[in-house]
């Protein structure tokens, strides 16, 4: 295996309608590819995007495919899957006497006023939630042998009932997995060898709830996403790629296909993860390292903060309602998009979100049947999206349906004039998004301010510039392929391979030096790993992190582990007091958990250039548009992104309409063009509630 | 002054955000594990008349009770409270509290020299003195052993820390370093709520401000009249005992009378029985605060709470009943019991006025909280939450097999017994749902918990056993009631027994079981879809013989299908004997 430089990197985003291919040839060019996805065997779709890619290129199949150094999927197979209810039929191996931890779920319900709806349904039902005696106790040790003749008869059930795929989480297991491993031997033994996922394994951390949790939600993907994996990677690979297939992990690193078999669970955060590597893409045009992400697509709004050119990752992670451990890069998801549902509530206040018109109907302007208005209705109706077909000529937006339903819908019910109601509709998303972007910073201790906003997606580059104002930030950047960010993410993202254990230890000398062996031994299970993926030496980086607390706290803060006790517990101490605004300079400290990221460095991704302005910007034509600081209408120059060059200024209020977006300024804003054609926004003064 | 529709939306969903950023702070900054895990605190703001506006961030029995600490503040403090003040208060009697460990810092929003606002913090301290450690003391009889009482108190004057006020409260606890962090935070997040709000009252001006909180209470108050207008006119009754006073077994009755009217309701507990010897008397405010989580949790979860939602509600509370006990009663354990009661009769009352929303009954707690040496001789104090009871049914959803206190309508993370192994000198044997415990209904009430755990250590028990003499998941529209609550003690080596309901016990190594209670069953069972009893038979919550007995619902003999003819057969003749 090889990732070669100077070859092209195609990125495949496998959607529920449509497959995005976003590739960069070896000139640093992007080209984009769409073609309609084949939920049957997505697998088509992948290659009937890179076949059309050949084809723009003037290549066939193989020649391409010969000359790609970097293939990554991001495929949503897995989180599908989960979304659908479609995974495998799953059996669970508990220990005697906690076999429903599953679906007691801890309790957790996201809004308790809401009792009337009930839990998703368990993944394993307790039929197939099978007890096998067995006990290791609170430090690890076995208390009770396994009881051989529990798990033979789980075995039965299990083969009895057409189980396909089987979890096993044993009490305790974190602090020792032979159990665990004793019980996979025996169902081999017994013939079921193909699928069988181990909590120990796939998510070592102490609590039965999440670790169970995690294996169960893995066993109930691995056959709908591996077979398809391999199988796709098998054809790529016949079809002439040399390189190995890449696939984006939660935690925003590629890892292949070989790689995650025991674990596609990785998978399930795949797609809005790739924002990572995006945001690592752009940070040197930035000329920032503390950013933060809005992604708006057509139902909702992804929040990415990244601090110091760090994203923190958590542990936890939920899809669907279901709770996984696993890295993940930690991203806030709130119900505001471009299809943002707004109306009057039955008290005769104004609502926007969070429910979505989704695909079908969609916006009322698409006029595929949607009659309550949605927020690129509101933006239609303000004159800041054209009428007519849009997005490379996949919609078409119709003037007169969203006046109409923004008419009857709003403006009617609440006494306002048309162009007061769309408004108020932008304006109350555009709070959602503020109240999002504030919630991530200042629940980590992070003045928003202080942050570049990165304003992304189809829909972002419309809001970015009023919700970096709300904010009190000086600048917002607009990547020229906001609507491809995420693709282009994953073009970029290096491979990245993170293992762990759990442990209870004090901060002391003795007691770090007596993990060392572990480490040691946590960094050849990586270095393996990533040798595998083509990584090794000066390419790859190992970093030693331990989760500390103080004694009697229940969350752990990851700290790296560099230099002695002291230069430890000094970094503890500083994420601790930005955290949680206080230090205990006498309470002792303890380890959780030990880490070893690494990393596989990808060559960085050196985008071409667009040529620099030789004349004044030109405006296509100019329009009436709805503006926020003078309450009404003015003309305002509409700009076509492709006849901006580098080093070119606009004054707001503008619009430029982009192939993917369409971004929108203010009055006393200032837009440049930086020299790989994106654009940077330094934010006038202007005053508004939100 | 009007005020423009978009920008009453604007301001209830700014008001939203800013009481949650104040949790935020108050979570980032706080130092007890009650805050920082549980969460047992909320943030609200109340307008300048102390009419609570937003308590978006916090917990479901502090919803709307607000308000009525802070009317008592202007009360105490009529024409005397200026900028850079900050109040204190906690007495359920004297200052508008809820219960005597819930302290509530204010601090007025000053905007050009007026008041315009008040920004709240209510959260439940680690330690307040009084006869137990840590607020709960079961034995008392009256409040003065429950802890210190604090009217009104100007604890900030004028930017100043008083400190020899802030002396006498730390003294008063028996975790001062803990006390003096938490204050801190509770302050710290005041303080970044009031910047927030007096930028906002800026922003639109205060008249203007001022006309869209009216505007936000008047919209809450519309959609909650709304609601009521869909009830039929008329007078609904419901009642709820508990079966002892903490200290014997004796009945103490709940009564009350909802009288709807036309978008409005009268709730008036008239009949209810006299305030207790023990803690678990319901004050002014407690009473409030259940009523509004009843009201709240059976309407639409979308109607906004704050106190305009109530105000279409008027209560009558007989003086010196257990619902509006007289001074000097003792009241700490009133947000879980009798708020559980209180709540399950408003539930029964307008399940009658509306049965397809109506709630069966939620079991009520079983278990004890322990206290001991671990191996280190470092103390702990663990509460058995592993054995919390379950939930009831509605229609359309089984109750939840095992949920946290129904004062929050379940909103607490039960703990991983890993965890609680690695923290506590514990060894759990067992935490699964009990068979047959839920109440039958054609949605079935949650199954209660087998609890089994080895107690390492000699420990004090605190046993709260509200559930383990009668059924306390009542069924509705014919479905039926939960199992009873069984709570057991066995010393190394000793016979187990059944420890009383509330008290105290010291006791060497022992294992501690629970099968906690059942929620009630909602509709007739033999309505139930034959393949949800098929479901709960094979997942082993419903015996076959319950499943014919209760559900007429007969299985093949490998227990793997419904027999449809036999279960047509048993549910007809049913039908004609019903």
């Amino acid at each position: 295996m090889s990732t070669e430089t100077g070859g092209w990197r195609i990125g495949v985003d496998v959607g529920g309608t449509f497959t995005d291919l976003v590739a960069c040839d070896p000139c640093g060019a992007i080209h984009a590819v769409k073609v309609p996805s084949v939920p049957d065997d997505p697998a088509v779709g992948v290659l009937d995007a890179v076949e059309r890619m050949a084809g723009a290129a003037g290549m066939d199949l193989g020649a391409l495919l010969r000359k790609c150094s970097v293939f990554v999927h991001g495929s949503t197979v897995a989180t599908n899957a989960v979304l659908e209810g479609k995974g495998a039929k799953v059996g669970l191996v508990v220990t005697d006497g906690f076999r429903d931890s599953l679906e007691i779920r801890r309790g957790i319900r996201d809004n308790p006023w809401d009792h009337r709806t009930p839990y998703p349904s368990v993944m394993v039902p307790r039929y197939l939630r099978r007890p096998v005696k067995e006990r290791i106790d609170r430090r690890g040790r076995a208390v009770t042998p396994l009881d051989h003749a529990d798990v033979e008869a789980a075995a039965d059930f299990f083969s009895r009932e057409g189980v396909e795929s089987i979890a096993v989480c044993l009490f305790n297991s974190f602090a020792e997995g032979a159990h665990e491993r004793a019980v996979a031997d025996l169902l081999r033994a017994k013939g079921l060898d193909r699928w069988i996922t181990l909590s120990s394994e796939v998510a070592p951390v102490a609590g039965e709830y999440e670790r169970g949790s995690t294996a169960v939600v893995n066993a109930y993907v691995a056959p709908r996403a591996i077979p398809y994996l391999a199988v796709l990677a098998r054809r790529l690979r016949e079809l002439g790629l040399r390189s190995p297939l890449l696939l984006v992990q939660s935690n925003g690193g590629v890892l292949g296909i070989d790689q995650i078999r025991d674990r596609p669970a990785v998978l399930v955060l795949s797609g809005p993860a790739a924002g990572v590597g995006a945001l690592d893409l752009y940070r040197p045009a930035i000329g920032a390292d503390d950013l933060v992400l809005m992604e708006i697509g057509g139902t909702s709004c992804d929040v990415t903060l990244m601090a110091g050119g760090e994203v923190a990752l958590t542990d936890s992670l939920e899809i669907g309602g279901y709770h996984l451990s696993i890295p993940s890069v930690e991203i806030h998801t709130v119900g505001a998009g471009g299809g943002t549902v707004s109306g009057v509530d039955p008290g005769g206040l104004l609502f926007a979100g969070p429910r979505g018109a989704g695909a079908r109907p969609g916006p009322a302007c698409y006029g595929l049947g949607g009659e309550e208005p949605t927020v690129t209705d509101a933006q239609l109706v303000l004159g800041r999206l054209a009428p007519g077909l849009q997005a490379g000529g996949t919609v078409k937006l119709d003037l007169e349906r969203a006046r109409d339903a923004v008419r009857r819908r709003v403006a009617e019910p609440l006494g306002l004039d048309l162009d007061s109601a769309a408004a108020g509709i932008v304006r109350l998303v555009e709070q959602h998004l503020l109240h999002a972007v504030e919630r991530v910073s200042l629940q980590r201790g992070y003045d928003p301010r202080r942050f570049v906003l990165v304003a992304a997606g189809g829909a972002g580059p419309i809001h970015g510039v009023s919700v970096g104002r709300l904010l009190g930030c000086r600048r917002v950047y607009i990547p020229r392929l906001a609507g491809a960010f995420c693709a282009l993410g994953m073009l970029h993202a290096d491979v990245r391979h993170d293992v762990g254990k759990a442990v209870r230890t004090p901060l002391a000398e003795d007691a770090v030096a007596a993990l060392d062996d572990s480490f040691r031994e946590l960094e050849r299970t990586v270095t393996r790993r990533l040798a595998e993926t083509g990584f090794s030496g000066e390419r790859t980086r190992l970093d030693r992190i331990l989760d500390l607390r103080y004694a009697g706290q229940q969350t752990s803060i990851p700290v790296p582990c560099v230099g002695g006790v002291d230069a430890i517990r000094s970094a503890f101490e500083a994420r601790h007091a930005r955290q949680y605004g206080h230090i205990q300079p006498d309470g002792g400290i303890e380890a959780t958990a030990m880490r070893v990221f690494g990393v596989g460095k990808m060559e960085p991704l050196n985008l071409a250039r667009v040529p620099a302005a030789e004349s004044l910007p030109q405006p296509r034509i100019v329009r009436q548009v709805y503006l926020e600081e003078i309450r009404g209408r003015a003309d305002t120059p509409i700009f076509d992104a492709r006849n901006l060059g580098g080093g070119h200024r606009i004054a707001g209020p503008a619009i430029v309409e982009a192939e993917t977006t369409t971004l929108f300024i203010g009055p006393g804003d200032v837009l440049s063009v930086d020299g790989a054609g994106n654009f940077s926004v330094e934010l006038g003064e202007a005053k508004r509630v939100g | 002054m009007s005020v423009d529709p978009v920008t009453i939306a604007l301001v209830q969903n700014r008001l939203d955000h800013i009481a949650r950023q104040m949790g935020w702070v108050m979570l980032r900054t706080s130092k007890s594990p009650i805050f920082s895990q549980s969460h047992d605190f909320s943030c609200f703001i109340a307008d300048g008349k102390g009419q609570l506006l937003s308590q978006a961030d916090g917990i479901l029995i502090h919803t709307g009770g607000g308000g009525f600490a802070v009317r008592a503040l202007l009360k105490a403090f009529d024409g005397r409270i200026r900028e850079g003040d900050v109040f204190l208060s906690s007495d359920p009697y004297a200052a508008g509290g809820n219960h005597l460990p819930d302290w509530v810092i204010f601090r007025p929003v000053f905007v050009r020299g007026a008041c315009v606002a008040f920004v709240c913090n209510r959260a439940h301290q680690s330690d307040i003195g009084g006869g137990a450690a840590g607020t709960y003391n079961a034995a008392a009889t009256d409040i003065f052993q429950e802890g210190i009482r604090l009217p009104p108190l100007k604890l900030v004057d004028g930017g100043e820390v008083r400190d020899d006020l802030w002396q006498l409260l730390l003294l008063n606890s028996r975790t001062p370093h803990l006390l003096d962090g938490d204050l801190r935070a509770m302050v710290g997040s005041t303080k970044i709520g009031a910047q927030r709000v007096a930028a906002l009252v800026e922003e639109i001006g205060a008249e203007a401000a001022n006309t869209a909180f009216d505007a936000v209470l008047d919209h809450a108050e519309r959609r909650m009249r709304q609601a009521l207008r869909g009830l039929p006119p008329g007078t609904y009754r419901g009642a709820e005992r508990t079966d002892n006073d903490c200290f014997e077994s004796k009945d103490i009755w709940i009564r009350v009378a909802i009288t709807i009217g036309d978008g409005e309701a009268t709730v008036d507990f008239t009949g209810s029985d006299p305030q207790m010897k023990g803690f678990k008397n319901s004050t002014f405010v407690n009473t409030h605060a259940a009523v509004y989580v009843a009201f709240g949790s059976f309407f639409e979860p979308s109607i906004p709470k704050n106190e305009g939602t109530y105000r279409c509600l008027r209560f009558v509370l007989p003086e010196g009943s257990i619902v509006n006990p007289r001074p000097p009663a003792p009241q700490t354990m009133s947000t879980v019991l009798p708020s559980h009661e209180i709540i399950h009769a408003c539930w029964v009352a307008l399940g009658q006025a509306d049965a397809a929303r109506s709630c069966a009954g939620w079991g009520k707690i079983t278990h004890a909280s322990i206290a001991g040496k671990d191996e280190q001789d470092r103390t702990f104090v663990m509460y058995h939450w592993g054995a919390l009871p379950a939930a009831g049914a509605v229609a359309g959803r089984d109750g939840f097999n095992q949920t946290g206190h129904l004062n929050t309508l379940g909103h607490l993370m039960i703990p991983n017994a890993e965890a609680y192994e690695q923290l506590y000198p514990v060894r759990f044997v067992r935490q699964e749902f009990r068979r047959d415990g839920g109440g039958a209904g054609e949605f079935r009430g949650g199954t209660g918990i087998d609890y089994e755990v080895e107690v390492e250590a000699s420990a004090e028990y605190s046993f709260r056993g509200e559930g383990a003499r009668n059924p306390t998941g009542y069924g509705i529209g014919g479905g039926k009631e939960g199992a009873v609550g069984i709570m057991t003690v066995a010393e190394q080596g000793e016979n187990s027994f059944e420890p009383p309901q509330f008290g105290i016990a010291h006791l060497g190594p022992a294992r501690f079981a629970v099968a906690s209670p059942g929620g009630g069953g909602w509709g007739d069972p033999l309505t139930r879809d034959p393949s949800r009893v098929l479901r709960d038979v094979r997942d082993d919550v419903v015996s076959v013989d319950a499943a014919r007995a209760l559900y007429g619902v007969v299985l093949n003999a490998d227990g793997l299908a419904v027999d449809a003819a036999a279960t047509a057969a048993e549910r007809a003749a049913r039908g004609r004997t019903a």
